[in-house]
């Protein structure tokens, strides 16, 4: 028996039992993450100039990935896994443009965008017939099923939310000043009230544009309340909404403060952190959080984002000393996009941005919040104008309004951690 | 004389037991309410995706049937309002042949379309009434009409295409019992509320029997100039010829319903009852050519056919004048290659 040789095969019958393993090992089950074939979704958003928009919007999107990857997407013998790739608008049109030139370029299966630069940036999605989820900017032309048939949207519209607004004031007898800022999310809104109110004048005050960048608002405010309002309707970013109520309150003007859901901004409540009183009473309108079921689908959604992702702070606090949280509204917007277009790859049976986009019209899920969320020909808007409902703040957090049919059947959801 | 008496007794005693036992198994009769057919309602009918609020819906249907000169229905528009009650939210599909959708004149919310459904989603915070005009496939919704017209020379015939046959039994039963049922189903239809199912305590082996079922049709109008007012079962010839303009809506079932069934006993009995019965769910389903989510309320349809023009067909695309087909691209090609190699050799000479 030559001893050295069977010393010396040992090893090598090692080393291929081994390799011959990992070749079986390979050889089964065909949808180990490595073997998945990536579809692409662009997340299109202003993650430098609005990070906690941006973030919120990411997350969403992560969130629904990793549910949609737990088993993949199956198509015939393919299973396909959904790939995240985030570019920055910062809020800007043109590089909203420049990023969905790349979304294209990188075959993007569909993009979940802000808002900004849609009117351009359609275009360059539309000639690859790639979907957009908008769950942001709520403008009236941003969506049209027959002009812009790749465009869909979940996130409150203007026009809902002008039209209950106004539907919500009106019988309250107040003299309104109508006040919005000059950005593209205030001139929007601005449209969508002078639309809403346009049979009812009389319940308007003033109509007033603020500048949007402006620190002091205190002249516009004025001329507000000589105009004799008796309620501030203020449609703007955040900052503009902080700074009418600093004008407002500064001046010893105690009067109701109505905005769309920017008032529910952290940065408003950030910016009247020194006095939370002045926050006391501002009412915002927003898409409801919950359905008729109640607030468990919700509160299951909120526990695995923050699971996820940790909890979002406002960075105040309540009188009794309980740290305020964000209640992830826009994610949850951003998650039921995804997992609608997961539905629809399936309906499609395929990967074609083409298909994808018509499939969207034929497919419902149950959301986040546990209503059912879909579009279809006639309609790309997962957020239906009945579902928007008010809010109002007291001592740093908020509670649906009880005078609003709607509102009045919603739970209040804990925001403190 | 005891003994007689005795007789008398034990006889008298055999006879109410035998009258208080039960006579036989108790079979249900075949449901008032349950379709004898896939359709209508067309496309599966209407479902409510509820989350906890049952909304109490009553729908009502206006079919609007084109037919061309012979009588083809080439245009159908369905008009539905729907009468929603209960606060909450609602989420409606109406399944259907679709082509079109949009909201009719007052309607409180706009309808979805879907390529095979109607959708309406939102909250009710007390009554809403949502008005949909649908304009179907007229290929598949035409087989779900009540009425066919057959147009002839000289003639025009009206065709109940309602009738089908459904399966039931035979047996002999116990009438009073069934009489009493039949009463209820009388009242409940007068009523206009669903009548409850019912059944019967059978005395012999059931055997299975087919029934010709058709669901009466009230028809008025206007048939080539000479008016119509009838309820049609089966079919009616109209003498001459032109344009047809009728109202058309499912009738109550009179002559099942009225005619009296206290002489009728045992199978003929079964028969009347069963009849009316299936007679019944086929109105019911007539009149509710689009479904209704609420499987409590109310649903009526009428269907107005009238003749009309068939749109002229769109254009041919005109040939295009200026396309060669491949062998003259190829000549040309050639040619243009001759030219080049003569042109190449007489430079070369030159």
């Amino acid at each position: 028996m030559d001893f050295r040789h069977s010393i010396h095969i040992k090893p090598l019958v090692r080393v291929l039992l081994v390799l011959a393993l990992l070749a079986l090992a390979g050889c089964g089950g065909s949808s180990s993450p490595s073997q998945r074939t990536p579809l692409t979704v662009v997340v299109n958003a202003p993650f430098s100039r609005s990070p906690y928009l941006g973030r919120t919007i990411e997350n969403g999107v992560r969130l629904a990935e990793r549910e949609v990857n737990a088993n993949g997407i199956r198509l015939g013998n393919t299973t396909y896994e959904l790939r995240i790739r985030t570019m920055d608008t910062a809020l800007s049109p043109a590089r909203a443009v420049a990023n969905m030139r790349r979304a294209v370029g990188g075959h993007a299966v569909a993009v979940v965008d802000e808002g900004t630069g849609i009117d351009a940036s359609r275009r360059i999605a539309a000639a690859s017939g790639i979907p957009i989820g908008i769950v942001f900017q709520g403008g009236g032309g941003l969506v049209d099923p027959v002009t812009r048939p790749n465009v869909f949207r979940i996130a409150p519209t203007d026009h809902g939310l002008a039209f209950r607004l106004a539907e919500y004031l009106i019988p309250k007898g107040l003299k309104i000043g109508l006040l919005h800022d000059d950005s593209d999310y205030g001139a929007a809104g601005g449209r969508a009230l002078a639309a809403a109110f346009s049979r009812n004048r009389s319940s308007v005050a003033i109509d007033e544009t603020l500048p949007a960048d402006a620190l002091d608002l205190a002249p516009q405010v004025l001329r507000a309340r000589r105009a004799g309002a008796t309620a501030l309707l203020v449609w703007g970013r955040p900052s503009t909404i902080a700074s009418a109520v600093t004008a407002a309150r500064s001046a010893g003007w105690n009067v109701p403060f109505f905005t769309p859901p920017t008032g529910n901004d952290p940065f408003v409540r950030q910016q009247l952190a020194d006095h939370p009183a002045w926050v006391d009473g501002l009412t915002f309108a927003g898409g409801r959080l919950t359905a008729e079921v109640g607030s468990g689908p919700f509160l299951t959604f909120e526990q695995k984002y923050e699971s996820a992702f940790g909890v979002d702070r406002v960075g105040v606090k309540k009188s009794a000393g309980a740290s305020v949280v964000v209640l992830p509204e826009t994610a949850m917007y951003a998650y039921d996009f995804v997992n609608l277009l997961a539905a629809a790859v399936l309906k499609a049976g395929s990967t074609d941005p083409r298909k994808i986009t018509a499939a969207l019209n034929e497919v419902s899920i149950e959301g986040a919040n546990g209503d059912q969320r879909g579009f279809n020909h006639n309609n790309h808007e997962g957020v239906i104008d009945d579902d928007v409902y008010f809010a109002r703040f007291h001592d740093m957090t908020s509670a649906p309004v009880k005078d609003d049919r709607l509102s009045a059947t919603l739970p209040t959801l804990p925001q403190t951690r | 004389m005891k003994r007689i008496a005795l007789i008398w007794l034990a006889a008298f005693t055999w006879t109410a037991v035998a009258a208080a036992a039960p006579p036989g198994p108790f079979v249900a009769l075949p449901s008032p309410v349950a379709p004898l057919s896939a359709s209508p309602p067309l496309g599966g009918g209407a479902t409510a995706t509820s989350e906890i609020v049952r909304h109490r819906v009553d729908a009502r249907t206006r079919v609007d049937v084109a037919i061309d000169a012979s009588g083809t229905p080439f245009r159908i528009v369905a008009t539905q309002r729907l009468d929603v009650r209960v606060k909450g939210d609602y989420f409606f599909t109406i399944g259907a042949p679709l082509r079109a959708v949009e909201a009719a004149p007052g309607s409180d919310s706009t309808p979805g379309l879907r390529s095979t459904a109607i959708t309406w989603a939102g909250f009710n915070p007390r009554r809403r009434t949502l008005v949909a005009r649908v304009t179907l496939d007229p290929a598949v919704a035409a087989g779900s009409l009540p009425l066919r017209v057959e147009v002839a020379p000289g003639r025009v015939t009206l065709v109940n295409a309602t009738a089908l046959t459904a399966a039931s039994y035979s047996a002999d039963v116990v009438a009073p019992p069934l009489r009493a049922y039949f009463a209820e189903l009388r009242r409940a239809t007068d009523r206009d509320v669903i009548p409850s199912s019912g059944g019967a305590r059978v005395t012999t082996r059931t055997s299975p029997t087919r029934v010709r079922v058709a669901a009466p049709l009230h028809v008025a109008g206007v048939v080539g100039g000479r008016r119509v007012d009838t309820i049609l079962d089966e079919r009616l010839m109209v003498r001459g010829a032109g344009p047809v303009r009728l109202t058309v809506t499912p009738a109550r079932p009179a002559r099942l319903l009225d005619a009296p069934v206290a002489g009728l006993a045992g199978r003929a009995l079964l028969d009347r009852v069963s009849r009316t019965v299936l007679t019944l769910a086929r109105v019911r389903q007539y009149g509710s050519f689009l479904g209704n989510q609420d499987p409590v309320g109310r649903s009526a349809t009428t269907y107005v056919y009238r003749t009309a023009a068939r749109p002229a067909p769109p254009p041919a695309a005109a040939a295009n004048e200026s396309a060669r087909s491949w062998t003259s691209t190829l000549a040309v090609a050639a040619g243009l290659l001759l030219a080049l190699a003569a042109g190449a050799v007489v430079w070369s000479r030159s």
